[in-house]
């Protein structure tokens, strides 16, 4: 164990030439991953999706580089720094470098920091989260028109209530359905409520995402910004039937929505088809095997119903 | 030393381990108070729980290798996933993270055991009672718990059997068992870690497993409180017909997941914290270098500690919180990245121009570091809010935590496993099983747990039973990762059960690693350094330089040597 | 800095174990306490949060009685000081007495609470009201018995010959929980009796 000195710090020449095409080169893989990772989202359909693609492919490129730095140091440690086999003799007796350690305290700091700058402006801009009320008693809310809308918003409000396990929207002017339908380009001014347990309003198209508390009634706004049929699905376990409360949200351009909007208003109300009920059923139907549930909430009855089979985009 | 030589048959009946004795293996399943068979008891415990936790996982990703609901009731899966949670921290990474500092802070410190022995062994001993309670859960009416190990109400106060023992009841007895099993075990190794240390050891010259299990108990200590308060009001709206949690008799279902937030995000810190240390212990060693930056790495244990009680609401980001709420907390949870990131870099120190051997241990280290690189960024992205808004809930945030919790803390669990085996047995163990071990475990857990990342990016929530079917190449890819990890156990478990049952002596020191432990026999005595306790002259890293660690240090290499 | 140390005492043979049995005590508190905090907090969220407070029925806590206990319960905090003095001197029975004394009026404020429990109008299922109420004042009379019962084995204890020659620490700990339900006693009177208005 006898000790050895420690060798000069200073790089030479070459080893600095190699550590700056090292990071350059990181740094070209980085900008490549950050824009390779829009490809791993799913489509833009809403005004906040491309901020949050944005901050999504920063902080990828950020962590590509960093992630890759550290690895290159390993990776330099296990090819060139690897005791000889017999060799017992200890290394160099480095104990810390004090300026590098404040270095790499301060940096993170003053990185992270901006980029929690950066996200509460984001968070201002996207301003998705309206206010939130307890309410009394689980739906006991009274019939929203067009006039009760949140300032900023130019389409709603529309009554969003999610069950064990059943989606429910209602419109302004009375039309209720199991598949959310959105004009394109309007910012839709939503109320979320749940009749029993939490639920979440998740749809991956737009990247937003809000639970359902029952017992109170939260407000949230979105703007569309493309047309297509989307998958909204309960992000929050709800219980047995918890995987099957999807539905799909339809985004229309404003006259094919008012058409949908009329012609839903005509139709009766019928009860609407719901997978977790089917579901139930036969299982009931088969002996009751499996454990404890409680049986699904009755469907909602509706104007007009999900088109089950319909491919969505994303 | 050979077995010709008759043994007195009071050794043999002795409650501690007698170096170069036969293993009186009795003393594993009593009452014991010394802290090395405690100790192995929690590891064995737990490395039992971890194959049933694992087996759970199995079914779980047999179910989720195609997209419809077909192997098991859905109402069977949520059970089982909610078990698979619950059995992996409970009655694994807990147990098996106390089962260390039993094992490693007595010898660290140069104590002969813990503070309260007695207490050591009942806190032991609630471990197998709670675990019974939550395995009988599997077989009352209804099954057992099956709303996520968060147990968030209302879902997990709905009852729908009507039954006042149900598995939510069993679920929550077990669970606050747990708690009171930690909270006696918290007192026990902080006050061990303040008043027991040998003469000399200053707190700037204790080992940094020391400094992280300190930071970690705090933790619990401050911590697990507000956990058992939520479960006690938990429980009390599932059977006593209480409304803490229930909008129709007044209450709030968002108070319940502040409470368990407030214990439950810190936890993952006391899980990780541990690890850390095992890291900042076995780099040096197999570099034979220093720790960089010692001092500061040790500080940066309770920093986290403060600050990972300040961000529990980012686990609330899309729930009924605040705006101003999401902005604060989203800023607190960054602040953590900086103590982390001090631990990451002072392990590239450490391992920069040294001398690195490729042990076992050494391998799980690396990869450890490796893996926790890749999961601390997922983690600032997890921590900016938007990009929360759009991955919360879903398998992103599965992948994340698997991440953390198998890649890198149990990966920190299997490196410490290996290094330490030779001073607690007394056996090496078998390199080529080891290495195989790694790279089975490497493997298999990049690709169960990587795929998982892209599915929730795509918008795949978590805990269902049934999926869209553009999810299905990552879940196979998964499912395929978890089987190879199943079948990475067979060689770990093979190594273990064959070096210890017949591998080759151990010598006191077979890494010539620096440190307390070292200077003890394999296995140590009861009571460590007995009446003998060195004094420390050195900090605890001090390779090339060429000094002793206490004093007087060549005879205490030869007392360990002469067993 | 010494450099011979051939037979330095180890630890267990300098400080006995029951020389950590007070730090260990006082880390406990310090945990349990934080129990008690969460539920104040959440009796204070759900306060000032809930829709409905008060149950149908119920105008509000009477509070002559409630405040005639603490005062009792605090007072024993005294006598459990005159206690410990006594003690400390070595006064066996006067410590005895005072002690007992103690566990007497602490055992008066668990009767003054069952008597209270058994008057009011609303349960354990009387909505958030009757939940934090109870479940706050149970839980803080689950800890006034188990101090109760914590003395009386000390007070059995006290008979032991040489009980005390490792020093007191068994006595100051089981005073250091009495005062500390004592405290939180208070907290809670605060609360639940004189904060009232919604």
């Amino acid at each position: 164990m006898t000790p050895t000195l420690p060798r000069p710090s200073r790089p030479s020449a070459a080893g600095l030439l190699l550590i700056a095409a090292g990071l350059f080169i990181n740094l070209l893989i980085s900008l490549a991953m950050a824009r390779a990772s829009h490809g791993w989202m799913p489509v833009q359909a809403s005004s906040a999706a491309p901020h949050v693609d944005g901050l999504f492919a920063l902080e990828t490129g950020i962590g590509t580089f960093i992630f890759l730095g550290c690895i290159s140091v390993i990776i330099w440690t296990l090819l060139f720094n690897r005791a000889p086999r017999y060799d017992l003799v200890d290394g160099d007796p480095i104990e810390g470098n004090l300026r590098l350690e404040i270095v790499w305290t301060v940096l993170p700091f003053v990185l992270v920091m901006l980029i929690a700058a950066h996200t509460i402006r984001v968070n201002h801009t996207l301003a998705t989260l309206g206010g939130k009320e307890r309410v009394a008693e689980n739906g006991a809310a009274p019939a929203l028109t067009a006039s009760d809308r949140a300032p900023g918003t130019t389409f709603g409000p529309i009554e969003v209530i999610a069950r064990q396990w059943s989606w429910e929207f209602v419109y302004p002017n009375g039309v209720r359905s199991t598949e959310l339908h959105l004009p394109l380009e309007r910012r839709a001014d939503l109320r979320l409520t749940s009749m029993d347990v939490l639920h979440s309003f998740y749809v991956p198209a737009f990247r937003l995402k809000q639970d359902l508390v029952p017992g109170s009634v939260i407000r949230f706004a979105l703007t569309p910004t493309r047309e297509g049929r989307y998958r909204l699905r309960d992000a929050m376990f709800s219980g047995g039937y918890f995987a099957t409360n999807q539905t799909d949200v339809v985004v229309q351009d404003p006259e094919t929505f008012d058409g949908w909007l009329a012609e839903a208003a005509r139709q009766p109300l019928t009860e609407a088809p719901n997978l977790a009920l089917e579901l139930h059923r036969q299982r009931l139907a088969d002996g009751d095997h499996g454990w404890a549930t409680v049986p699904p909430a009755p469907p909602p009855r509706v104007n007009v119903t999900t088109a089950v089979d319909a491919p969505h985009e994303a | 030393m050979t077995g010709s030589i008759p043994f007195d048959p009071r050794v043999l009946r002795a409650p501690h381990p007698v170096p170069g004795a036969p293993d009186n293996w009795k003393r594993f399943f009593s009452f014991n108070t010394d802290a090395k068979v405690i100790g192995i008891q929690y590891m064995v415990v737990s490395l039992f729980f971890l194959l049933v936790g694992g087996l759970l996982a199995m079914i779980v990703r047999g179910e989720l290798i195609t997209p419809p609901s077909d192997l098991v009731d859905p109402t069977v899966y949520n059970g089982l996933y909610t078990m698979h949670g619950t059995v992996m921290l409970f009655l694994f990474l807990f147990p098996i993270l106390n089962g260390f500092n039993n094992l490693l802070i007595p010898p660290m410190i140069g104590a002969p055991d813990m503070a309260f022995p007695r207490l050591n062994a009942a806190a032991f001993w609630l471990v197998p009672v709670f675990g019974v309670l939550l395995m009988a859960s599997f077989f009352v009416p209804g099954g057992p718990s099956s709303s996520g190990w968060w147990a968030y109400p209302p879902v997990s106060t709905q009852n729908p059997l009507g039954h006042l023992i149900n598995g939510q009841f069993l679920w929550i007895l077990a669970v606050a068992i747990s708690g009171v099993s930690s909270i006696m075990g918290a007192i026990n190794f902080t006050t061990t870690i303040l008043r027991m240390r040998a003469p000399g050891m200053t707190f700037f010259r204790m080992p940094v497993f020391c400094w992280t299990a300190a930071a970690a108990q705090t933790i619990q200590l401050i911590g697990l409180p507000s956990l058992t308060g939520g479960a006690i009001m938990l429980l009390f709206d599932l059977s006593f017909g209480t409304s803490f949690f229930k909008p129709e008799g007044g209450g709030d279902p968002m108070l319940y997941q502040h409470f368990f937030w407030f214990y439950s995000h810190p936890a993952v810190y006391v899980m990780v914290l541990p690890v850390f240390g095992i890291f900042s212990e076995l780099l040096p060693v197999y570099s034979r270098k220093p720790l960089f930056g010692y001092k500061v790495v040790a500080l940066a244990s309770f920093a986290i500690t403060f600050l990972g009680l300040i961000v529990w609401v980012h686990h609330m980001f899309y729930s009924g919180t605040p705006q101003w709420m999401r902005n604060l907390f989203m800023v607190t949870t960054m602040l953590i990245s900086v103590p982390t990131g001090i631990k990451v870099f002072a392990w590239l120190g450490t391992i920069w121009r040294g001398k690195l051997r490729l042990t076992t241990p050494m391998l799980f280290c690396l990869g450890g570091v490796v893996n926790f690189i890749f999961a601390g960024i997922t983690g600032i992205m997890l921590a900016t809010v938007p990009i929360d808004i759009h991955v919360g809930n879903t398998y992103f945030v599965v992948g994340h935590f698997h991440y953390v919790i198998f890649c890198t803390i149990t990966f920190g669990v299997f490196a410490a496993i290996y290094h330490w085996f030779p001073k607690f047995t007394g056996r090496m163990f078998y390199e080529g099983l080891g290495q195989l071990h790694f790279w089975l475990t490497f493997i298999g857990s990049a690709l169960n747990f990587l795929p998982m990342h892209w599915a929730g990016l795509m918008g795949m929530p978590r805990r269902v039973a049934s999926y869209d079917p553009e999810f299905a190449l990552a879940n196979v890819l998964a499912s395929l990762g978890a089987f190879l990890l199943g079948v990475a156990t067979i060689p770990f478990l093979l190594n273990m059960v064959s070096s210890w049952a017949r591998g080759p002596r151990a010598p006191a020191n077979p890494w010539n690693a620096i440190g307390l432990e070292w200077l003890l026999p394999s296995p140590p005595p009861a009571e460590n350094f007995e009446h003998d306790v060195p004094t420390v002259i050195a900090g605890p890293y001090g390779y090339g330089l060429g000094k002793p660690l206490v004093a007087d240090q060549d005879r205490f290499i030869a007392r360990s040597e002469e067993a | 800095m010494t450099t011979a140390n051939s037979a330095a005492p180890s630890p267990a043979a300098e400080h006995p174990h029951g020389g950590y049995n007070l730090t260990g005590f006082i880390i406990f508190l310090c945990s349990e306490s934080i129990i008690f905090l969460a539920f104040f907090a959440g009796f204070t969220v759900l306060k000032l949060s809930s829709p409905v407070w008060l149950p149908d029925g119920v105008e509000g806590l009477e509070v002559r009685m409630p405040l005639i206990n603490t005062i009792i319960l605090v007072s024993s905090s005294f006598v459990a000081v005159l206690a410990e003095k006594a003690l400390h001197h070595r006064a066996l029975w006067a410590f005895r007495g005072w002690w007992l004394l103690t566990m007497l009026m602490g055992a008066y404020f668990v009767y003054g609470q069952y008597v209270e429990w058994s008057e009011l109008a609303f349960g354990l299922g009387s909505g958030v009201f009757g939940s934090t109420f109870y479940l706050l004042t149970g839980f803080h009379g689950l800890h006034v018995i188990t101090g109760i019962l914590l003395m009386g084995l000390m007070l059995l204890r006290s008979f032991r010959p040489g009980n005390y020659d490792g020093g007191e620490a068994g006595v100051a700990s089981v005073s250091l929980f009495w005062h500390f339900v004592d405290v939180i006693w208070i907290i809670l009177f605060l609360l639940i009796y004189v904060w009232q208005r919604h």
